[in-house]
């Protein structure tokens, strides 16, 4: 990642460690580079006579808009807030400065909503962390313009690092929650399902906030389950009679509440949610079970549990930011657990029939197929870099580089799932490269775990593959290109009656003559294109 | 009693030495510094880096130098100097 930041100060010390190009101070030209991601970062500047900074602040936002206006459309501008850092207290003039911070930073928001590519960084998150006599350091500051202390830069590199991950959305997707003196103080086998300690007096609030600020995490698109030494029995009755509970089954897309061992438990809830390992963080107040799952399961997050209840929101603090932080809800995040939930129930239909394709049928599935859309790049870029396993290609893509592709002519569409149990929203996306007038290349396939095990991947791409049949395109070709996680796919294509022609190291390359191929889907896929 | 103080001055000045080159192995992130690592003498030691590596060392002996002093800072031996003479 390439970074072109526009400052009007000392920060290099702040950015070492990243492909970085800086603007000279308050320099204002859009230099002829190719940076993947334009960054503004001014501080106000230092004066005893706080009109002059305000003044200089009035222009900043003429600037910003100037500076933007020269940036490509498809690269992404990164805005700092104004944090005022260095307080003078006069009588008079502070309240001009606060103002026109204030105003920067309202006329930015405002900007921000109109444009995708422009997103904006709350400064303010970092600052508050520091009295003022440890953010600046005046001494570095007078022999060479560095605004913010050297000594806070490691803190800083650790911080922007979050930030980015939540602007280009790498969050962990699932929590694993232990019970006892986790949810509650207490032992439920042991103290009764009226003696546990949940509400009321300390230490039942700290572990009642902790439940409510999982319920909110659950309906910001964070997976929840549940993985403890209880009997089943209990927990149930629990949720049906204690009124203090707030965390309840409806919240919970899995659990194992068994005597088994917890990294065993957590395998099993990975493969019935279709998840992976590595998008997990494990909550347990016992640090010999956090140590046996650190362990035995590596790949999975290990939060380090508060010894202190009352210190559980510190603890929240610490989870949202380094393992779940999100810059812009989608709406597919927020109906996901509601969703996963949906697929558990699908699984037990599923038992029910003998027959797949009754089963299939009896689903009454409908798959919306279109051509992306302003609306839809966003979740489209977002699968890109989160979907794993049914994933041919596993190529990942930002929003300005869906929208680069849509420029360029080549097709990227969207699916969209719905079916008795609920709407899965948009679950799958290929993107298409042409390469000549009577052929086309597919750059991406792929589709969430959600919706697996139901075929759809055939009808969608029958449909795809169906579009350019009419179109009068020849031959497709695709490839698959081997990762940790994408070996169920790996004959996926043959599948499909692709034949393979060629394997350069281990991707394999396919193509298919489909102006002779029938593309019908079975008709219980009911399907809006 | 005379030749014990100067071993043990020597001591003293070779383990400061050890910790200064290991800071400059730090900022400059590579192990191979010369004792008569200087300015002059070694790329990586830019005005930027310069900083880094004062902020480092006063992190290291708890010391902390005054902007005058930051610039006469030009290699090794002169941090050494200027550090003894702040820890005595």
């Amino acid at each position: 990642m390439k970074y072109y930041i526009f400052r009007n100060s000392t920060i290099e010390n702040l950015f070492s460690g990243l492909d970085a190009n800086f603007s000279g101070y308050g320099d204002i030209t859009v230099p002829d580079v190719t940076a993947d991601v334009y960054v503004w970062f001014y501080l106000p500047t230092f004066k005893a006579d706080l009109r002059k900074t305000a003044e200089e602040i009035s222009v900043y936002y003429e600037t910003l808009q100037f500076i933007h206006s020269k940036i490509p459309e498809n690269k992404t501008f990164l805005i700092f807030t104004l944090q005022n850092i260095f307080e003078l207290r006069y009588l008079t003039g502070d309240f001009l400065l606060n103002k026109s911070i204030e105003n920067f930073n309202t006329q930015t928001e405002k900007l921000a909503s109109q444009y995708s590519n422009i997103k904006i960084i709350d400064f303010a998150r970092f600052t508050k962390n520091y009295a003022s006599e440890q953010l600046i350091d005046w001494k570095y500051y007078f022999i060479s313009k560095m605004q913010i202390n050297p000594r806070i830069a490691k803190d800083f590199k650790k911080w922007f690092a979050k930030e980015i991950n939540a602007v280009l959305l790498k969050r962990k997707k699932c929590i694993v929650l232990d019970l006892d003196n986790t949810l509650w103080g207490g032992v439920l086998g042991e103290d009764g399902i009226s003696g546990i300690q949940i509400g009321g007096d300390y230490p039942g609030n700290a572990f009642l906030m902790f439940q409510e600020f999982l319920v909110e995490l659950g309906k910001n698109g964070v997976i929840l389950t549940l993985c403890s030494k209880n009997n089943e029995q209990d927990v149930l009755e629990l949720w049906a009679k204690n009124p203090f509970i707030v965390l309840k089954e409806e919240h919970i897309a899995a659990y194992r509440i068994n005597w088994n061992n917890k990294a065993q438990n957590i395998q099993e809830l990975a493969d019935e949610l279709n998840i992976g390992l590595d998008s997990m963080v494990f909550i347990d107040d016992n640090p010999s079970e956090r140590a046996l799952v650190r362990q035995t399961l590596p790949m999975v997050t290990v939060a380090e549990f508060p010894e202190q209840p009352y210190l559980l929101p510190v603890f929240m603090e610490q989870l949202l930011r380094n393992e779940f932080a999100v810059y812009a809800l989608t709406n597919e995040d927020t109906q996901k657990t509601a969703q996963y939930k949906a697929n558990a129930e699908r699984a037990q239909e599923q038992k029910k029939f003998v027959d797949f394709d009754e089963y299939l049928q009896s689903l009454a599935m409908e798959l919306t197929i279109e051509a992306a859309t302003p609306f839809t790049v966003s979740r489209i870029a977002q699968m890109t870099q989160k979907t794993n396993q049914f994933n041919l290609t596993t190529k990942r893509y930002t929003e300005n580089d869906i929208q680069n592709f849509l420029n360029a002519g080549n097709p990227v569409y969207s699916l969209s799932v719905k079916d008795k149990f609920g709407d899965n929203g948009i679950t799958g996306a290929i993107i298409l490269k042409k390469i000549n007038e009577i052929s086309y290349e597919i750059d991406s396939f792929l589709l969430s775990c959600r919706i697996l095990g139901k075929n759809i991947e055939e009808a969608f791409l029958y449909n795809i593959l169906d579009k350019l049949k009419k179109q009068g395109i020849k031959e497709v070709q695709a490839q698959y290109i081997p990762t940790a996680k994408n070996e169920q796919v790996k004959d996926f294509y043959d599948k499909m009656g692709f034949q393979q022609i060629d394997k350069k190291q281990d991707c394999l390359i396919y193509k298919t003559d489909i102006f002779s191929r029938d593309f019908t889907v079975k008709h219980f896929y009911i399907i809006h294109d | 009693m005379v030749q014990k103080n100067i071993n043990n001055r020597l001591n003293v000045d070779s383990e400061i030495k050890e910790k200064i080159i290991a800071v400059f192995q730090r900022v400059f992130e590579t192990v191979e510094i010369e004792e008569t690592v200087s300015q002059q003498n070694f790329p990586k030691w830019d005005s930027l880096n310069h900083l880094n590596l004062v902020v480092e060392l006063e992190d290291e002996f708890d010391v902390s130098f005054e902007p005058e002093e930051i610039v006469e800072l030009k290699n090794l031996q002169i941090i050494k100097d200027v550090i003894i003479n702040k820890l005595q």
